[in-house]
């Protein structure tokens, strides 16, 4: 399968990307990877007639802690960097493990960035198919036209954002850092997303992804990640749920769960969590109560749009988020118990 | 067409060559340099058998555009055996335990395969499996692949 024709850029540092960026702007393409841009250029998804090569964007790549302790990781680290961080241990294991299980671990990790993933574009099985599949058919939402194949006439785009990294940066509450010629602005992650499946990012033509900041590390915060498959490798989540939590005094002080493959964006179930504050972590029906009202929520936004049934998924939204909250909980009580042990 | 000068290492020959900027590193392996071993599968990244080392990490050679590839250095399946027609030890490994039946995916396993080991000479099963999870093969159930990479592996630690 060939590629469409486009010039290829190649700027030499941050300045010459931006100008490409302002001078270009949605004819260009970020080239972070490949590993999905490429494809969707092959199915002719994405027409594009400038792609943008990161690759000698060397600032991008790395993870440093500034000076608040916040750590930030540059959008251009790849993948298996941030699975084999040190500084990405302990609070930060819900992360980690959602990377492990992007593609396949020995080969999109090597290509693959985390920048990347967080810009992963959002997936519908009507829409991510070869130009031939699609010709058979006038265009969905998605593709530039007015119907929507996977649920019967709405009047937006229901694609679902898929990606394992956005989902775990979202119950780690993170920021993006987004920079333009015109300067820079930080926005946090549920403000990254527009929640739109026609346009899934609030990052605009002329932005540039930079940094991805996480909160900095703290002692009793656990977190973590599960994701529902049909294969064990080189598959997208079929639904998946990040959690985390910090822990205080014995008790519950602060909880996020973000739940994938539900919604254009990963949907961060706030009342679910609040459920959880003031409890223990031991509180196996605050789990339970947690998990069924976040698999309720995110059931409402799910639709018939990914490779498994809507009744499938549904269920499994609470499975994955009762899990992902229990194991979270587990994690912020051992690093609890080494911080009582260091002290 | 607008071309791009490419330079790179493939199997430690230099290549200079002028290609078409959205030709892949597949495109230039195959069509230019005429080394047909990586093979084009599913060309989105999914099945594995375009793999070759760039530098010294596998990659889908499908979903790397020759201009990434600039200045790296490619090793594909023909350079994986030593000078002359001396094969790998992967590669008689596989051929000793039958890990290869229709032989389409069998040079990207090789290459992924090569990867591991030369990261971890003595690779478990367990980490044989993670290793060529990026690699489908539709006949063997892999049981004879995962065999061979570890009969590999036994070999290279004597």
């Amino acid at each position: 399968m060939r590629l469409p024709a486009f010039e290829y850029l190649e700027p030499r540092d941050r300045q010459e990307a931006l100008d490409y960026l302002a001078r270009y702007s949605e004819n260009a393409s970020i080239l972070a990877g490949g590993s999905d841009l490429l494809v969707r250029m092959k199915q002719r998804l994405v027409r594009t007639s400038y792609v943008i090569s990161l690759k000698h964007l060397k600032d991008l790549d790395g993870i440093r802690p500034d000076e608040d302790g916040r750590l930030c990781l540059g959008s251009n680290t790849p993948l298996v960097s941030i699975i084999r961080s040190p500084l990405l241990q302990g609070a930060y294991r819900g992360l980690t493990d959602a990377i492990r299980r992007i593609g396949a671990p020995p080969i999109q990790h090597y290509r693959g960035t985390i920048g990347g993933n967080l810009c992963l574009e959002t997936r519908c099985l009507y829409y991510n198919q070869s130009a031939f599949w699609r010709s058979g058919r006038p265009r969905c939402q998605k593709d530039g036209g007015e119907i929507c194949y996977a649920e019967e006439n709405s009047d937006r785009c229901r694609s679902a954002n898929v990606s394992d990294g956005a989902c775990a940066l979202m119950a780690l509450d993170a920021e993006t850092v987004l920079e333009s010629r015109e300067g820079e602005r930080s926005l946090p992650i549920e403000e990254f997303f527009t929640g739109k499946g026609e346009s899934p990012f609030a990052r605009s033509p002329d932005e540039l992804v930079t940094t991805i900041r996480l909160p900095a590390p703290e002692t009793a915060f656990g977190s973590s990640f599960r994701k529902l498959t049909y294969r064990s490798a080189i598959d997208f989540a079929l639904v998946s749920a990040s959690a985390g939590v910090k822990v205080e005094a014995g008790r519950i002080a602060r909880a996020r769960i973000a739940v994938g493959g539900a919604g254009a964006a990963p949907l961060l179930l706030r009342e679910a969590s609040e459920k959880l504050l003031g409890k223990s972590p031991e509180d196996g029906d605050a789990v339970a109560e947690t998990a069924a009202q976040a698999g309720r929520h995110a059931a409402a936004f799910m639709v018939d749009n990914l490779g498994a049934t809507l009744e499938y998924r549904q269920k499994m939204a609470a499975v994955l988020v009762r899990k992902a909250v229990q194991e979270a909980l587990a994690r912020a009580e051992n690093g609890n118990a080494r911080g009582r042990r260091e002290r | 067409m607008k071309k791009i000068p490419v330079s790179m290492t493939v199997n430690d020959d230099e290549v200079d060559i002028y290609v078409p900027a959205h030709w892949t590193l597949l495109d230039v392996l195959r069509e230019e340099l005429e080394l047909t071993g990586a093979k084009e599968g599913c060309g989105e990244g999914v099945c594995g058998s375009c793999t070759v080392l760039m530098d010294g990490h596998p990659v889908r050679s499908c979903l790397t555009l020759a201009a990434e590839a600039r200045g790296a250095r490619v090793l594909t399946v023909e350079g994986l055996g030593g000078p002359g027609m001396e094969l790998d030890p992967l590669q008689q490994a596989f051929i000793e335990k039958g890990a290869v039946q229709c032989g389409f995916c069998t040079p990207g396993m090789l290459m992924t395969a090569k990867a591991l080991l030369d990261s971890k000479p003595e690779a478990t099963e367990q980490e044989v499996r993670e290793a060529i999870s990026g690699n489908i093969c539709r006949c063997t159930g892999y049981a004879k692949i995962v065999e061979a990479i570890l009969d590999a592996s036994h070999k290279s630690e004597t």
